[in-house]
């Protein structure tokens, strides 16, 4: 979620009860003989607003799951969890006169600080991280479809080479019986379109053009060929398997262009609209490694976020309960 | 010319359930949410089952109750079938006795009130300095009458200049000592006897504490080992019945032991009497003394009989010529009771008078020498250890006393001078209340009953 103009009212609201609240902090700071305590009446008025806080935030997962809720914008709650959640650390400070105390309750302000912390982080990642993923992912896909996008392109690649060079003995993919968008019959080869179609925008724009012929099939003798099937098994196929790998001269885009170009010096012109077919395949697979890296960024730090904040809130029902008692 | 493809050929790349698929992401979260917490849960389920009661104590006990860290329903009292099981006063009580501060005091507070417990290893009994002033910042409101200063906030904070020196109206102020002590001459260098070395005196030749071996620089052994006559009461002046007490035995090196003739006079302010006998007179009371001379001078003439005739030292008249002396002979019981009167006077005119305050009485009556009343405690309502400060120069302090002449002066050094050391922040001494101040009054202290037992407190460990 990017943090923009719309989240001006929550973070002055934030802002103007964390100022009521240290003042509140200050005065009984000042009032109190013996310093702030959580069990005096300003202390558990501070603990209870935090875990009241803390209550909502963790809301934010319940309004996700069961999204037929009809209590609030999803965005409304997460600027809500954002803030407040944010809030919820210096108001439990405040509640604890900014002692740590005993074991539970240093275990309690480590956790609050971690998932506080965690979720600063991952909100920052969610603001910055989507224009990189935009401007560096144009052909970005869905994240769990990656792996088989990725099989998918192989087998393009597989058959571009294989019309060029005779066939390689690639084994074909079963036909899933899975549903698939678009329906499940392929329909007819479509023309290419006037403009090329490498991003989804542009397919998009596109998806009305006219029907394509079918690309020509062009055949190389051995050895017109060698140099392209040498490269494909030993070095495209390689990466096209595990395009995660960095050291692959392909993982990189000037590393690769620079590899295509030499092939195209070798292979005669009419080979050449392949081997930009294969160049672009190539591109797509770089841009889904990228995205897979991004995507770990963007998520990777909910693993910390979320079972911290479950633990949290769990102990700090257990807290609330015992300091009642004792 | 790059491949063409349709949004339908990139749709098609798309499983529908794809959602429904778990991702290693999606798995890893699904079981981490589900196990930290269980973890969490395990945790406080084990404590439980283990009976341990210490993970939801907010912060370790103070020094003084470290040993009940395991034994939380010592302090913790359950109420009978009741949820709460709060510290409470009485559980205070079962141990210690709390005195209260004052017959007047208008609210008594609870015990945690003052005494915060779960802070650390902090001196409990070491109160913050803004408890004290919850009252005595606006005494006045409560004790309209109040004779005590109203609006103290702290030691640096409208405390007022000790009522020894004399600021508190109502307040006896000041010394009435009846000895006569000039400090500033015993601060020079002065001469040992009449034709003795000069010496400089230090405080700690006549100064020490009470429980501190004196030094024995000017002590005469045989005044020392002497039995007097007189009692504590003569010489020292009674501790005021309002002071409060602290709550433990003093150790003797808190105050300072009122200075002896025997231990710190002697060597120089010799008691002697007459030219016949080397000794002085005992340092004593009048009737002990005239007793001394009577039985001195009846055993010197028994030796002596020929000194019952006396003869005078020949006079001049004006014009230088010799009267010849006239030879008078004594009676035993005339040459004693002449030369008592001589000694006598010279005791009671001069010598005694140098330190004392006599009352000498016509008619030949033995004087009265005034109670010395020397005070021991400046402060009733305070303690100072003089042992705590024993690393500084006594005239660090007590500067006036390089220039005092007269004894009534009062060298206790002013607040201001304890300001300087004491106050708030890191890097000066600790400036609480506590630090001079008792709030139970323990001279009203009453015993408890012992509740624990060695193995009862072995039992959780």
């Amino acid at each position: 979620m990017r943090i923009d103009r719309t989240h001006r009212a929550w973070a002055i609201a934030t802002f103007a009860v964390l100022a009521a609240s240290t003042i509140v902090y200050l005065l009984d700071v000042l009032n109190a003989p013996q310093g702030p305590r959580g069990g005096s009446v300003v202390g558990l008025l501070f603990g209870i607003i935090g875990f009241g806080l803390m209550i909502f935030a963790a809301l934010l997962g319940a309004r996700k799951r069961v999204s037929t809720w009809r209590l609030g914008r999803a965005q409304a709650w997460m600027r809500g969890h954002l803030w407040l959640g944010l809030l919820a650390l210096p108001i439990i400070l405040f509640h604890g006169g900014f002692h740590f105390g005993g074991t539970l309750t240093r275990v309690l302000m480590w956790l609050l600080i971690l998932t506080v912390a965690s979720g600063c982080v991952g909100a920052a990642l969610q603001h910055y991280l989507p224009r990189v993923m935009t401007a560096e992912v144009p052909l970005e896909t869905i994240y769990d479809e990656i792996d088989h996008v990725r099989l998918l392109l192989r087998e393009e690649a597989d058959r571009r080479v294989e019309a060029l060079c005779g066939n390689l003995g690639f084994a074909k993919s079963s036909v899933e019986g899975s549903r698939r968008a678009g329906g499940f019959t392929a329909l007819r080869p479509i023309a290419a379109a006037a403009a090329p179609l490498r991003t989804s925008a542009a397919v998009s724009a596109g998806a009305s053009a006219a029907v394509a012929t079918a690309p020509e099939s062009i055949r190389l003798s051995q050895d017109e060929s060698a140099p392209l099937r040498l490269f494909y098994l030993n070095e495209m196929r390689l990466f096209l398997e595990r395009p995660r790998k960095h050291s692959h001269r392909l993982a990189q885009a000037a590393t690769a262009s620079g590899t295509f170009a030499g092939l195209r010096a070798v292979l005669p012109s009419r080979a050449h609209a392949a081997l930009a077919d294969l160049e672009d395949i190539c591109e797509e697979a770089r841009q889904l490694a990228r995205q897979e890296k991004l995507h770990r960024w963007l998520h990777g730090w909910l693993l910390l976020h979320i079972p911290l904040s479950l633990a949290l809130i769990l102990l700090g029902a257990v807290h609330a309960v015992m300091a009642l008692r004792y | 010319m790059a491949r063409a493809r349709t949004t339908k050929e990139l749709a098609q790349r798309i499983d529908l359930n794809y959602f429904k698929r778990p991702t290693p992401l999606k798995h890893a979260k699904f079981w981490l949410s589900l196990g930290v917490p269980l973890l969490a849960l395990l945790w406080i389920v084990g404590r439980g089952i283990s009976s341990d009661r210490r993970i939801y104590s907010s912060g370790s006990l103070s020094r003084a109750h470290a040993v009940l860290e395991n034994e939380c329903a010592a302090c913790h009292l359950r109420q009978a079938g009741g949820f709460s099981a709060k510290a409470a006063d009485r559980a205070c009580l079962d141990c210690h006795d709390g005195p209260r501060h004052h017959a007047s005091q208008i609210a008594s507070p609870l015990c945690a009130t003052c005494h915060a417990e779960h802070r650390g290893r902090v001196p409990i009994a070491a109160a913050s300095e803004d408890v004290c002033a919850t009252c005595h910042a606006t005494l006045r409101n409560s004790q309209p009458d109040t004779r005590y200063a109203a609006r103290i906030h702290s030691l640096l904070d409208g405390h007022p200049e000790f009522a020894a020196l004399g600021q508190i109206t109502d307040l006896p102020a000041g010394d009435s000592p009846t000895i006569k002590l000039n400090h500033s001459i015993h601060m020079k260098p002065i001469r040992r006897g009449p034709n003795g070395i000069l010496v400089n005196l230090e405080c700690g030749n006549c100064h020490r504490a009470t429980s501190i071996e004196a030094d024995l620089t000017y002590s005469d052994a045989k005044y020392r080992a002497a039995a007097v006559s007189y009692n504590v009461g003569d010489e020292i002046l009674p501790v005021r019945a309002d002071s409060l007490r602290g709550p433990k035995p003093i150790t003797g090196r808190e105050l300072m032991a009122p200075v002896k003739f025997a231990n710190a006079c002697a060597a120089c302010h010799l008691l002697t009497f007459d030219k016949r006998f080397d000794e002085g007179v005992p340092h004593d009371k009048p009737e002990v003394v005239h007793s001394f001379l009577l039985e001195k001078f009846q055993q010197y003439i028994a030796a002596h009989p020929s000194e019952l005739r006396v003869t005078p030292d020949p006079t001049e008249e004006l014009g230088g010529k010799l009267i010849p002396p006239r030879v008078r002979v004594f009676t035993v019981s005339e040459w004693v009771t002449e030369r008592i009167g001589d000694a006598e006077e010279l005791l009671w005119r001069k010598t005694c008078k140098q330190c004392h305050t006599l009352t000498i009485s016509p008619g030949g009556a033995l004087p009265q020498v005034a109670h010395a009343n020397i005070k021991t405690q400046w402060m009733p309502h305070a303690k100072f250890d003089h042992d705590a400060h024993r690393g500084f120069s006594c005239v660090n302090c007590h500067a006036k006393a390089l220039t005092s002449t007269e004894a009534s002066d009062i060298l206790l050094p002013g607040i201001a001078i304890c300001k300087t050391c004491h106050g708030p922040g890191p890097g000066r001494a600790d400036a609480r209340c506590s630090e001079c101040h008792t709030y139970h009054d323990w001279s009203k202290r009453k015993e408890v009953t012992p509740k624990f037992t060695l193995p009862a407190l072995r039992t959780d460990q």
